[in-house]
This record gives structure tokens, C-alpha cells and sequence, in this order.
């Protein structure tokens, strides 16, 4: 029997350094006890004044005999990119561990010999004798399984035997390569529409960016790239996502049991991260389609010490569109960077940017574009075999600029967050490991300011104050192998958020921004009294929360686990939108005097299943999920331009429940799945403060990202080495929308009541996606490699709805309700190209 | 900043490239009938504005075509709450009620209360003063297309803040109307150049442009902070919402039922100042 005490103390209180002492008791049955200390000291970015301990007691059947550590990268050897996932085991024992985001692997185990089993999906198995009798490093290079061979693995998955194993639940992993098999809109591949094929994960309908996470909003995702928060997702209103299928290396979205290293978001995070840039060879990738084109270069830089890529794409449909006389254009580009550079073996440092913008210009009147731009500056630390480290410093903005050429001014509005954070990994034992690390997250929102573009102009210059944060958060979290077969992955995060001054906050009769105004049966702004200026040096308001996590596996037998996880996450800005489908111009709000913060709480539990040989996997989860302080809007609110957000919104609170089943065929000529998720997603919102019953008389209703049923098949079957094909099946209810219930006669209009909000729904969505791939002369030897994809979209041209209006016909004067489709089948072709 | 959220409107890309339209059966609820009180004592600048109408009908299903829901027989009172005077408005047995001695006074505030059925219902409203409109002429170059026409207005806000304004445009000949509702938030004090112009529909093809001959008649009313607030979700949601409007959402006026609150009215009780002008383009 043995006795771990475990103590993690960390403060900010003392010089902005950081310190881990790890004290183990070691209590044998013969009473002996050994003391083993270690302590590492590092710079930390300074956060907020936390003192934080964690005390984690366990027991653990430690061997007392001599142990020691190998370590070491796994890249891919055809091009160098550390593979992320990549599981490193150790033959005939339980001992094994799963590379992190740069690659690098660490584990502990006996004095012995021991033969090495490196796998990833996809990748041919490597196996390696090693004599364990010091602290080793170790780098492997793994070369993707031969694409000669008939039988192709396409799914992305870690070694299956770790996906049990693991404590991670509620995780969708997708590798490029199988988003790049999926049948596309516009030929452009798209990951962001990819992910909306697995369970528990959906849009918003066409025509509108983003999606949602198990009944969540879409403020609700963390997104993330190469760690930059990304604020806007889509290019041209969703039509396509504004990650370039060519920069990125693999994404990992948390749907639940998020890991105590990410906060900020309640529903998901999704990780998305770039490649690192061709270390061994000059490479061009491209394609070729019919609105948009791609360029990519990779290769090697500092003589093999790094690596770079530069990705681009642009669409080009906008200048077809001028050719034909058409005023209105729309077009983006984008370009991805990234760099990095080994200084030794143990100091590695990376530089990425990500560059995007569309551009919109509807004739001589107006013009507008709107973007993102990040940058992130990153050095990964190898203290020892033992203890990875990495430490970014990130800066992010999104901006939209509108242009009114006749009404002669101008809008704009941007965010702009500064990020500093330091992650560590400590690889304790072969059953323990920790990660732990800070951040910290400068914010800077300027909701909008009105320039008039001209002296002539009738329109007054505004501009409505900026307001600024600091969301700062510590956090350590265990993986811990309890046994065998029961594993655990537990932390805690402490998450903090300030809400600085510089800016006067209105007040409020009877401190209500909102008002129910009995007599009428309406909520009414509420009267302001005067303002309090808060200086530069002041807080409005402080918010602290502690946010445990905890995700628990135990494996049934060889083929099947059990899983069950909690997590709590804190959100302290929130999307303004009212509007059906969010767009561009809807402005983030931090919480503050008026607006607090977010919290979830889900619990979710999980069977997981491989069967025939691993052929086939199958993954049911079932999660339950509150979010407090979910706001909606007032009826008529007006949210743009508007500096007391305050006066158009009532705080309320969502709750969304779920069963999620996922059947995957992981090998094979044919490979896909099928996903379907059952599903409920609610809203209430009572009048609380400002009285009255609330919004729909403070009853529950449907959230607009309630979908019943949602069913999603992909599959892709490859017939030889030169054509295969794809296709997606998907299946959803329709989204709750707000319908009339009645009309009446005034002012010469026939006038439209609606019922109550979110109660009625779109007809159901469907749609069959078909694509073909074609390879023509495959010549193993040729640089050159090209490739034809042929896509349908909406093959069986299905008018979806986006959104059905009511109007009156313009001649009749008839009432009627008119139904937009925003895609009908779309045909497209792409050409890509490998050189 | 409505203007923005119109603009995005017309400008959604995926109206632009790919989308498509059409005319689809919906079913929707049904709500219970309510009563509809048109109480618009609108006083036209430079007129008496004795003579005056109000309409009482009720609610319809949506898709109702039947358009006979007059309401006779109920009781119209509206009282200048300074003055106490009293203007009874007379049944004229097709839902119209009305008077033929109204005093419109500005600034004075005013009290309605019809009585239907047994229940009571009031609203009270304030008379604004309007600012005068000009009509500068028409011209092809400004507005949103280079080639339709459109009719240019100014009009001066007043340099105290919180003027609300509504328009309304009726092309002679059309069906229905226009309405633009807006307040003085960022022109406060400033001549504010206006204009119409109606864009061709591609959908239907049909013209619909402003061609030399037409005539248009503009009505431009000063109106209350609160019939504002009220018009601006009534003229959002006329010809329904897309997808990068506002979700829509209940529409109540100012008519309170006292006999009980849950029946309230559709409809409003203004009482406006009015300035109205013809052009007929050349």
C-alpha cells in the first residue's frame, strides 16, 4: 500500500515566479518511508493576486525499484510535422503515453529491457528494442502507411487501445486527411462543416457561420488557432470556414469534459492547430476551383533547423461577378504563417500568424469588411525528460469596417485581446502526470465608432466607449491511472476576470437598466440617473471562479470502457446577437456592473465499444448540461451602436440534455459512420430585476439551436488507386423559430402578431453530398501529383429553409410566407496539386 | 442605427450569388381574436384638425383573406387631460367612428378610452410639434442604384435632442406603403438630407422603379418616444424578418385593457403633428 500526498502551491504573491514542489510518502506495508522531493521554479506572466492549493491524496502501487525516463518527439518522416496523438507503448506492460500538441512524449518506467510500439493512425506501427538503464531521449520518425496498399485506414483516431483507456470523453478528433475525403461545398474542404457530421454538433442553417455544441451557442465555442482566439469562423456568411484545409495539421474539439487548460467558453473548445511547415523537402500544395483558389509553400529553413509555411487563398468569384455587370461583389482572402526554429534540443520556438478578411461592396453605396489577424510567438522548453513546458504570447483582433458612401460616414468596431500563458507538463510517473500553467488575457473592445466620411455629412461623429478586461487563470490537472483499468483525469481551474475602468457606467431608478412596464405589458428601458465615471486605475467589477473538472474511465475488458465526466466552465464575454442568424456586425460584450459572467456545469457518461477486429467502433454519450446567466433580448432591443447594452437585455438561463451515438467503420475499402443525436436545448428567462414574468411568461422554451433528431452518415469508399468517391447524409429538425399567429388591419398594412418566441419550427433539414476523387497518373516517381474533385452538394437539390418571412403580396395584399434556400445542389470542381 | 441592419439586410451575400425564393405553405397558430384599435388623430400643419376618425375591428388568423372585422356599437372618448374637454367620436356603423371637433393642441396630452363589449380600454399619448419638409427635387445619382429614380427631401431637427419621426410613402397606384421611423440619436440638430427610391425586384421583373409620371405621397409625422419604440418593431417586422434581422417578436401598443390586462388591444392611440406633400417625378 502506498500513500501519495500531493501538494501543488502556487502564488502570484511572491515575485511572479512560480513554484511546484511535489512531496511524496511513500508508505510500504513495512513502514518505510521515502521522501522524494522535487522542485522547479519558472517565470510566470503576472495574473491576478490567486493563492491556490490543490490537494490531491491517492494511493498508488508503486514498485520501489529503480525507474527511469525516456523521452523524445515522434515527427512524420516524410515531412517532419510533430504528430500530435501519436501513442508510444511500452510492449507487454500497461505502460504507454500519448504525444502532446509538439509531439513530445515522456514515460517512466523500470529499469529493464523493453521493446518500444510507436502507432498512429495511419501511420505504419515502429517498433524499436530499448535498454532501459538511464534517463533517455528518444526521437522517432514514422512514415504514413503506403498509400499502394488496398487497404487504407482513413479514420484519425489515436491508437484505439489508448481512446479506452483514456479518461477523454466527449472529444471529436479529425485529421485533415479525412476531412479532405469528405464530399465539399464550392470545393473548398472545409473542417468546420466536417465536424458538423459528428453527433452532438450542428449548424445554424445555411447561409450563417459557426455551429453549436450540444445545444450551446455559438459564443459558446472557444476557438482557437494555434492558441489565437478566432472570433470570427466563416468567410461570406459561413459559406466557408476561414480555416485553409492546406495550413492545418489536426483540430480536436471538446464537447464536454474540457480540460482545466482551457477556459473562457462554456460549450466546446475547438483546437485547431497549423502545420508546422515541410522540414525535410520544398513542397507546393494548391488547388485550383471555380470561386476560390489555393497556394501553399512549405520547407525547410536555418539549415534543418526550421521549417515554414506560407498559405493563401483568395476567391475570385467577385470579378466574374463585375464582368457581368453585377454592382454588388463579395470576396475574401486569407493568408496562413508559420515558422519555427530549433535552438537546441531542448528549446524550440515557434512564430504563426493567421491573416483573413472579406470584402463586401454593394454598388456605389456601401462597402464593408470585416477580418481576423493573429499572431502567436511560442517557445516550448524541455527542462528535462521529465518536464515539457511552453510558453506563448498571442494577440489577436477582429474588425469590421463599414462604409456608407451616400449617408457619407463610416463604422467601425473591433476587439483585441493580448495573451500571454505558460503550460507545463509534468510527466510524474507512468500513472501520473500533470499539467498545470497560467494565463492571462488583455481585452479590448471598442463596440463602435461613427466617423462621418465628409464634411457634408448630416451624420454626427460617435463614438461609444471602449471597454477593457483582464481574464486571468491558473489551473492543474492530473492524469492518473488508478489501476489497470481505472484511469482518471481530475483538476481544477481558477478562473478570474476584471472588468477595468476608463469609462463611465450609466446608473439606473432602483438600479434596473430594464423596466416591466405594467400598465402596457412591455419591457422598457429603465431611466437613467446620472453616470459613475471609473478612472483608468479602478475596476468596475472583479469575478472569480473555481472550476473543477473531473473525467473517469474504467475499462470493461479489451474491446469496450465506461466513461463519466464533470466539468464546470466560467464565461465572461458574450456575442450580442438578436438577430436569426448571427452576423458579422454583432458586437462582444465583456460581463461587468450589468452583465455577469456565464457558468455551465455538464455532467456526461459514455460506453465506448471496438469491435471485429477494431474494424468497427462504436461511442454512446449521454450529457446534461446548465448554463446560468444565458442572456435574450427584450422585445424591439437595438443592440448595434448602442453604449448601454444594459437597457436590451433580461438574464436568464439554458439547459440542454442529450444522447449521442456514433458508429464508425475504421478500416476497409469503405469507411465512415453514422452519427445521430437525440437532443433537447432550452432557455428561460424570467423578469427577475426588472419584473414582470420574463419573456415568454418565464416559461422554458426551445433555444434556436434545439434539434431533436440529428442524423449525419460520411462515407467514403475508395476503389483503387486512382478514383474514390464520398458521400454525406444528414438529417436535423428544424430550427425553433417565431411564427405569426394572427394578423390585423393598420395603417393600410395587414399587420402580423407573433406567437411565443422560438415556438415554432423550420421544416426538417436534409441533404446528400456526393463527391469523386480522381488521381490520373499515379507515377510513384513523378513530383507532380495531381488530383480531380468533383463535388455535389445538395445533390437532390432539397430547398432548405434558411428562414421562411411573412409578408403580404404585393399586389394582392394576400398574406403569404416565403421560403429562402440559400444552397440548391451546387456543382462544383476543384484540381489540386502536390509538387 | 436601424439603417445598418436594413443594409445587411439587402446586402446578405446569399441573396446576392446563391439563394433562392419562393412562396411555400406554412402552418402557423392560431391566437385568440383580439380587438384593434387604429386611433391615429393625426393634425395636418397648417389645418384645423377637427376632423378626425378612429377604426375598431379585430384580429385575424394569418392566412385569413375575410376582411370584414369591423366592430360597431362600442364607445369612443378622447379627452385633452389639460383642459378636460371631451370629444365624443361617433358610430358610423362600419367600424369607423369619428368627430368633426377635435382640438389639437401641441404639447397637450391626450387620453382614449373605447368601451367594447363590457371591457374598458385606455391609452394616453402626447401631441409633438413637427419640423418642416422640403422636397429638393429627384435625381438619379444618389440613392442606392445609379440608374432609378429617386425623390430627394431635407428636413432641420430641431437642436433639442429626442425628435422621433415617421414617414410614410405611398406610391399613387401601389398597393401598399412605405414607413421609415427613425430619431435624432446621431443627426441631432443637423439638416438631414432624405431620400426615396424604390429598387426594381428582380424576382418578379416587374418595374417597380419610380418612372417620370409617378406620383408619391409623402407623409412625414412627428411622433412620441414610445410610438417610436413601437413603430420600429411593427416596421422591422413588416414583410418579415430574414435571416439577419431581428427574430420577431410581439408588437403591443398602448391600448390597456383595464377590465383585464391580458385582452389587450392591437394597434395605437397617436395623436401627430403631419406634414404632407405630393411629387410627381419628371
Amino acid at each position: 500500500m502506498v500513500k501519495v500526498f500531493f501538494r501543488v502551491f502556487y502564488s502570484k504573491c511572491n515575485l511572479s515566479s512560480f513554484d511546484v514542489s511535489i512531496v511524496m510518502f511513500i508508505n510500504q506495508n513495512t513502514n518505510e518511508i521515502m521522501i522524494k522531493q522535487l522542485k522547479e521554479s519558472v517565470p510566470i506572466a503576472p495574473i491576478g493576486n490567486v493563492c491556490f492549493f490543490l490537494f490531491l491524496f491517492s494511493s498508488l502501487n508503486l514498485i520501489a525499484q529503480e525507474s527511469y525516463t525516456l523521452s523524445g518527439k515522434i515527427t512524420d518522416n516524410a515531412n517532419g510535422e510533430s504528430l500530435f496523438g501519436a501513442s508510444v507503448f511500452l510492449e507487454g506492460t500497461s505502460i504507454g503515453v500519448i504525444t502532446n500538441e509538439y509531439g513530445f512524449y515522456s514515460l517512466t518506467a523500470p529499469k529493464g529491457e523493453y521493446r518500444l510500439l510507436i502507432s498512429y493512425m495511419g501511420y505504419t506501427n515502429k517498433y524499436q528494442e530499448v535498454v532501459l538503464d538511464q534517463n533517455q531521449k528518444l526521437d522517432f520518425e514514422i512514415s504514413e502507411e503506403s498509400t499502394e496498399l488496398d487497404e487504407v485506414v482513413v479514420t484519425a483516431e489515436e491508437s484505439e487501445m489508448a481512446v479506452l483507456r483514456k479518461p477523454e470523453m466527449s472529444v471529436a478528433k479529425m485529421n485533415i486527411s479525412t476531412v479532405k475525403q469528405m464530399p465539399v461545398v464550392l470545393g473548398e474542404v472545409d473542417i468546420l462543416k466536417s465536424l458538423q457530421m459528428l453527433p452532438g454538433v450542428t449548424n445554424n442553417g445555411e447561409g450563417s457561420g459557426g455551429f453549436h455544441v450540444r445545444g450551446g451557442a455559438q459564443d459558446q465555442n472557444l476557438i482557437l488557432l494555434d492558441e489565437a482566439i478566432i472570433y470570427n469562423t466563416s468567410h461570406l456568411f459561413g459559406f466557408f470556414s476561414v480555416f485553409n484545409a492546406d495550413a492545418i495539421r489536426d483540430m480536436k474539439l471538446y464537447k464536454g469534459g474540457i480540460p482545466a487548460k482551457f477556459g473562457g467558453r462554456v460549450s466546446s473548445v475547438l483546437d485547431v492547430r497549423q502545420k508546422d511547415g515541410n522540414n525535410k523537402n520544398f513542397e507546393l500544395n494548391g488547388g485550383v476551383g471555380l470561386i476560390s483558389s489555393r497556394l501553399a509553400a512549405e520547407g525547410p529553413l536555418f539549415k534543418d533547423k526550421g521549417s515554414f509555411l506560407v498559405a493563401g487563398r483568395s476567391s475570385y468569384a467577385h470579378l466574374f461577378l463585375k464582368l457581368a455587370g453585377e454592382e454588388n461583389t463579395a470576396s475574401f482572402y486569407d493568408l496562413n504563417l508559420k515558422t519555427n526554429y530549433a535552438i537546441d534540443d531542448n528549446n524550440k520556438l515557434y512564430l504563426s500568424g493567421y491573416f483573413g478578411r472579406d470584402v463586401l461592396k454593394f454598388g456605389e453605396i456601401f462597402n464593408s469588411s470585416y477580418g481576423n489577424v493573429s499572431g502567436n510567438l511560442r517557445w516550448n522548453h524541455i527542462f528535462n525528460e521529465r518536464l515539457f513546458s511552453n510558453m506563448s504570447a498571442i494577440v489577436s483582433r477582429y474588425d469590421y469596417d463599414l462604409g456608407f458612401t451616400t449617408e457619407e460616414f463610416e463604422w467601425l468596431a473591433s476587439i483585441n485581446n493580448y495573451n500571454l500563458k505558460y503550460d507545463l507538463k509534468y510527466y510524474f510517473s507512468d500513472k501520473f502526470k500533470l499539467d498545470f500553467g497560467a494565463s492571462g488575457i488583455f481585452y479590448e473592445f471598442d463596440p463602435g465608432q461613427v466617423n462621418p466620411s465628409s464634411d457634408t455629412s448630416s451624420i454626427n461623429p460617435l463614438k461609444l466607449d471602449i471597454k477593457k478586461a483582464v481574464e486571468s487563470g491558473v489551473y492543474v490537472n492530473a492524469e492518473h491511472k488508478l489501476t489497470d483499468k481505472f484511469s482518471a483525469q481530475y483538476g481544477l481551474r481558477y478562473s478570474n476576470f476584471v472588468r477595468l475602468g476608463g469609462q463611465p457606467m450609466t446608473n439606473y431608478l432602483s438600479d434596473r437598466p430594464v423596466v416591466y412596464n405594467n400598465n402596457l405589458g412591455i419591457y422598457e428601458r429603465g431611466m437613467p440617473i446620472g453616470e459613475t465615471d471609473y478612472d483608468n486605475s479602478s475596476s468596475i467589477k472583479t469575478f472569480g471562479n473555481f472550476e473543477p473538472r473531473a473525467s473517469l474511465a474504467y475499462q470493461l475488458n479489451d474491446a469496450s470502457s465506461v466513461k463519466a465526466g464533470f466539468s464546470r466552465v466560467a464565461q465572461y464575454v458574450h456575442l450580442l446577437s438578436n438577430t436569426t442568424s448571427v452576423t458579422p456586425v454583432d458586437v462582444w460584450a465583456p460581463s461587468g456592473k450589468y452583465i455577469d459572467p456565464q457558468l455551465s456545469n455538464q455532467y456526461s457518461l459514455g460506453y465506448f465499444k471496438n469491435f471485429m477486429d477494431r474494424k468497427y467502433s462504436m461511442e454512446i454519450e449521454t450529457y446534461y448540461k446548465t448554463v446560468d446567466n444565458r442572456i435574450d433580448y427584450i422585445d424591439g432591443s437595438d443592440l448595434i451602436g448602442q453604449e448601454t447594452i444594459e437597457t436590451e437585455i433580461l438574464n436568464g438561463e439554458s439547459r440542454a440534455y442529450g444522447l449521442e451515438l456514433l458508429l464508425r467503420k475504421n478500416e476497409g475499402k469503405l469507411t465512415g459512420w453514422i452519427a445521430y443525436t437525440l437532443s433537447k436545448s432550452e432557455q428561460r428567462t424570467p423578469g427577475g430585476n426588472a419584473g414582470g414574468l420574463g419573456i415568454n411568461n418565464g416559461d422554458w422554451y426551445n433555444t434556436p439551436y434545439d434539434r431533436t433528431h440529428d442524423i449525419s452518415i460520411a462515407g467514403s469508399y475508395r476503389l483503387n488507386d486512382k478514383w474514390s468517391f464520398g458521400g454525406n447524409l444528414v438529417f436535423q429538425t428544424g430550427r425553433p423559430v417565431t411564427y405569426p399567429n394572427g394578423q390585423y388591419e393598420y395603417e393600410g398594412i395587414s399587420v402580423a402578431s407573433y406567437a411565443d418566441r422560438n415556438s415554432d419550427r423550420l421544416p426538417a433539414y436534409h441533404r446528400l453530398d456526393l463527391s469523386l476523387n480522381y488521381k490520373p497518373n499515379k507515377k510513384p516517381n513523378k513530383r507532380w501529383k495531381g488530383e480531380w474533385v468533383l463535388s455535389v452538394y445538395n445533390a437532390y437539390n432539397r430547398k432548405n429553409a434558411a428562414s421562411i418571412s411573412f409578408g403580404q403580396n404585393r399586389e394582392t395584399g394576400a398574406n403569404e410566407a416565403t421560403r429562402t434556400a440559400i444552397f440548391g445542389i451546387v456543382p462544383s470542381i476543384t484540381y489540386n496539386f502536390k509538387f | 442605427m436601424k439603417k445598418i441592419n436594413q443594409i445587411l439586410l439587402i446586402t446578405s451575400l446569399s441573396q446576392i450569388l446563391f439563394s433562392c425564393e419562393d412562396v411555400i405553405d406554412v402552418d402557423v397558430q392560431d391566437a385568440p381574436t383580439r380587438l384593434v384599435i387604429e386611433a391615429s388623430l393625426d393634425w395636418e400643419k397648417g389645418t384645423s384638425g377637427n376632423e378626425q376618425s378612429i377604426f375598431i375591428r379585430t384580429s385575424t388568423p394569418f392566412f385569413n383573406t375575410d376582411s370584414n372585422t369591423s366592430i360597431t356599437g362600442a364607445s369612443v372618448v378622447v379627452t385633452n387631460n389639460s383642459n378636460n374637454s371631451e370629444y365624443v367620436f361617433e358610430d358610423l356603423g362600419t367600424g369607423e367612428y369619428s368627430t368633426t371637433d377635435f382640438e389639437p393642441i401641441i404639447g397637450a396630452s391626450y387620453t382614449l378610452e373605447v368601451i367594447n363589449e363590457g371591457e374598458i380600454y385606455e391609452a394616453t399619448e402626447t401631441l409633438y410639434p413637427v419640423t418642416d419638409l422640403t422636397v429638393l427635387g429627384q435625381s438619379r445619382e444618389d440613392g442606392f442604384s445609379e440608374d432609378d429614380l429617386e425623390v430627394n427631401l431635407t428636413l432641420v431637427d430641431p437642436e433639442e435632442e429626442g425628435n422621433n419621426y415617421f414617414f410614410k410613402f405611398q406610391k399613387q397606384g401601389e398597393l401598399l406603403p412605405i414607413f421609415e421611423e427613425f430619431d435624432d440619436e446621431f443627426i441631432n440638430g443637423n439638416e438631414v438630407d432624405w431620400y426615396l427610391e424604390i429598387g426594381e425586384d428582380d424576382e418578379t421583373e416587374k418595374k417597380e422603379a419610380f418612372q417620370p409620371g409617378d406620383t408619391v405621397d409623402i407623409e412625414f409625422y412627428a411622433i412620441s418616444p414610445a410610438y417610436k419604440e413601437y413603430l420600429q418593431i411593427l416596421v422591422n417586422q413588416i414583410g418579415g424578418v430574414g435571416l439577419f434581422e431581428s427574430i420577431p417578436v410581439a408588437v403591443k401598443g398602448n391600448c390597456v385593457n383595464l377590465t383585464n390586462s391580458e385582452n389587450y388591444a392591437h394597434g395605437y392611440f397617436r395623436v401627430t403633428e403631419v406634414v404632407k406633400i405630393s411629387y410627381t417625378f419628371e
